[in-house]
């Protein structure tokens, strides 16, 4: 039977089913752009806004004064510490992130197979995610890996320290940069596993939505592990690897322990908002531009099924 | 004549032998107990790296003050005692702490998690001309930190006007309307609702990547049988989407539970459990008048009680995961569309 609702006979008849498929599509994204404009642009513009002022506090609260660029040119020309600090941080996380990927892949990929303790192995892998996000790890960090005094257990830290390793790459007679670069991982393999947890989780769940006959065809045509791997499983997790990678680059640029957002805090907990806010600002457009140099590299070879 | 094993094996497409195929069956033996020992020694190691620092905080924990410096302590303190943990109860007002937390994280989860899938959904599977460009500021949202913007927030909650209705009404009775939902979780239910909560941008970019990959037969199935848009994805998407939602809602749970920055905004009496962990130090006062120590005392429990502090804000969380770990475990393996 046919429906004789009128409103939905003038739909029909007016939209075609493209603008129908936009139509629906942009009622599915409604909510966020209103949020983005409401809770996102508006406070946005009003933070530039401020970076072109001079804050103080006078008799009836905070008071605004017109200073142009001037902290801009603070910030690239005066500053000491700022532009050294960017680049810094830019460099370490083009050898960092590579790094966390690889390793955050390789093991969910272990710890996809059934055996004996899997469910031990995957709580172990999550408490960095529990940990690593919170005050906790503020205090883990000065009281565990700082080494203060009040403890014994801290000297014990000195096992994820490799300071010998790096004279036996270079007497093996291993080019120093890449012993410099081997040792500089080592040093970081703590840190380094306490950043993937959420990578290996979103991997973990990406490796459990592959259909299993794809891989019983595998089989019936021969093919190796090696090739299941690179044919079937890598380009089948791309997607959420493409995601884990985004996730990784914003991770490291937002975390505490970045020179430039320490700065950041640092800056605003000194009373000089308008000032964190520019360096803030400079900062996310860089990281911006990055993303999306990598958005253009990498998201053209992700593999989708549809 | 074939033999039956040279016939399975010219299926796989190389003729062997039986000789070759007992050699290869022994290889792949060893390569199956060469993984189990390599994957065991690994998984173990990495347990030590990744639970070091929680055996290192129940230690100290344990501590008394007469152990503090002792050398001879390392990991089993000689005076094992519960009293930080009553000490950090205390200062953390532990009971109310986690009430507000409660309050703040559940409806803000819930929320956040359909939305989030909403708008991935609305991302992945519809075209319309302005996808592309929203989808880059999407990017561009993840990266500006809350920081960046959290004053003028600040400033929007402390008199909040939505969509400038109490301006409206403020031309009729001669004031501007406005409500302050500081000190109340309202401020995190709104920016959910409107998928601008903590990193709700990130798990719209994994509802969107998830649902691409879905395919595409499903929903014409479900057009074939008369659902609309959003039926279809009531009915269909929401369902098969369990792994994604799982993985999403775990992680907006930690984030909300963890979350001090928002928190210390927004609250300034209600403070939730991550705060109290900050001001803790400070709060130090509140147990040397209770229990009669002297401040050196005081001075000295300061990290033991700290880390007690820590421990039991991450109880918790812990014990929702190892609760939840074999439902979540199931359902990421149950997701995927056998076809």
């Amino acid at each position: 039977m046919i429906k004789t609702n009128p409103f939905k006979q003038i739909f029909r008849r007016k939209l075609t089913l493209k603008q129908k498929e936009a139509m629906y599509g942009r009622l599915f994204v409604l909510p966020w752009v209103i949020g983005l404009i409401v809770f996102f642009i508006i406070p946005f513009v009003n933070s530039v806004y401020y970076t072109f002022q001079k804050l103080s506090l006078g008799d009836q609260g905070l008071e605004f004064s017109f200073i142009g660029w001037e902290n801009y040119i603070y910030a690239f020309t005066k500053d000491p510490n700022y532009v050294k600090n960017l680049t810094s941080s830019i460099t370490s996380m083009l050898y960092e992130v590579p790094i966390v990927i690889v390793f955050s892949i390789f093991v969910a990929y272990l710890l996809k197979d059934e055996f004996k303790g899997r469910t031990f192995a995957r709580t172990i892998f999550f408490f960095p995610v529990i940990i690593a996000s919170g005050v906790v790890i503020t205090v883990l960090k000065e009281n565990v890996l700082g080494g203060s005094t009040s403890n014994m257990v801290a000297s014990s830290t000195t096992i994820f320290k490799a300071e010998n390793l790096r004279a036996v790459l270079i007497n093996a007679g291993i080019p120093r940069w890449f012993s410099m670069y081997v040792v500089d991982i080592v040093n970081k393999i703590f840190d380094l596993t306490w950043r993937s947890g959420v990578q290996i989780l979103l991997i973990l769940a990406a490796l459990h939505n592959i259909p299993k006959s794809f891989y019983e065809v595998a089989i019936i045509e021969g093919a190796t592990e090696w090739e299941k791997f690179w044919k079937i499983t890598f380009p089948m997790i791309s997607p959420t690897v493409y995601v884990a990678i985004i996730y990784s680059i914003i991770d490291y640029f937002t975390d505490y322990g970045n020179q430039v957002m320490r700065m950041v805090v640092d800056e605003a907990n000194k009373g000089r908002f308008e000032y964190s806010t520019t360096i803030a600002i400079i900062y996310f457009l860089v990281v911006m531009v990055i993303i999306l140099i990598v958005n253009r590299v990498i998201g053209k070879r992700v593999v989708y099924l549809t | 004549m074939k033999s039956v094993k040279s016939l399975s094996m010219s299926y796989i497409g190389k003729r062997l032998n039986v000789n070759e195929v007992t050699k290869s069956v022994a290889k792949k033996r060893l390569f199956i107990v060469l993984k189990k020992v390599f994957l065991y020694a690994f998984v173990i190691c990495m347990s030590y790296i990744l639970l070091y620092p929680i055996l290192f905080l129940i230690s100290n924990a344990l501590r008394s003050k007469e152990d503090l410096f002792d050398p001879s302590v390392i990991w089993i303190p000689k005076h094992i005692t519960f009293s930080n943990f009553e000490y950090a109860n205390v200062l953390l007002s532990y009971p109310t702490a986690i009430k507000n937390t409660l309050l703040m994280l559940i409806p803000s989860v819930i929320i956040q998690t359909f939305i989030c899938m909403m708008v991935g959904y609305g991302f992945a599977r519809f075209r319309f001309a302005e996808r592309e460009i929203l989808f880059t500021i999407l990017l561009f949202t993840i990266v500006v930190p809350l920081q960046t913007i959290i004053v003028p927030l600040y400033v929007k909650f402390r008199y909040f006007d939505f969509l400038y209705i109490g301006k409206l009404l403020g031309f009729i009775t001669g004031k501007p309307l406005t409500v302050n939902l500081l000190d109340t979780p309202w401020p995190f239910y709104i920016l959910n609702l409107f998928g601008m909560g903590i990193r709700s941008s990130l798990y719209i970019f994994v509802f969107r990547q998830f649902f691409r990959n879905m395919p595409v037969e499903l929903e014409e199935a479900a057009k074939i049988d008369g659902c609309g848009p959003f039926s279809t994805f009531i009915r269909i998407m929401v369902p098969n989407a369990t792994g994604a939602i799982i993985t999403v809602m775990l992680f907006s749970i930690v984030w909300h539970w963890n979350d001090y920055y928002v928190s210390a905004m927004f609250y300034n009496e209600n403070l939730p459990i991550s705060v109290m962990l900050t001001v803790l130090n400070n709060r130090m006062s509140m147990i040397q008048d209770a229990y009669n120590f002297s401040s050196e005392d005081i001075y000295l429990m300061g990290s033991t009680v700290l880390e007690a502090g820590c421990l039991m804000v991450i109880l918790p969380l812990i014990v929702i995961y190892i609760i939840g770990q074999r439902y979540f475990t199931e359902s990421i393996e149950r997701t995927g569309i056998v076809g």
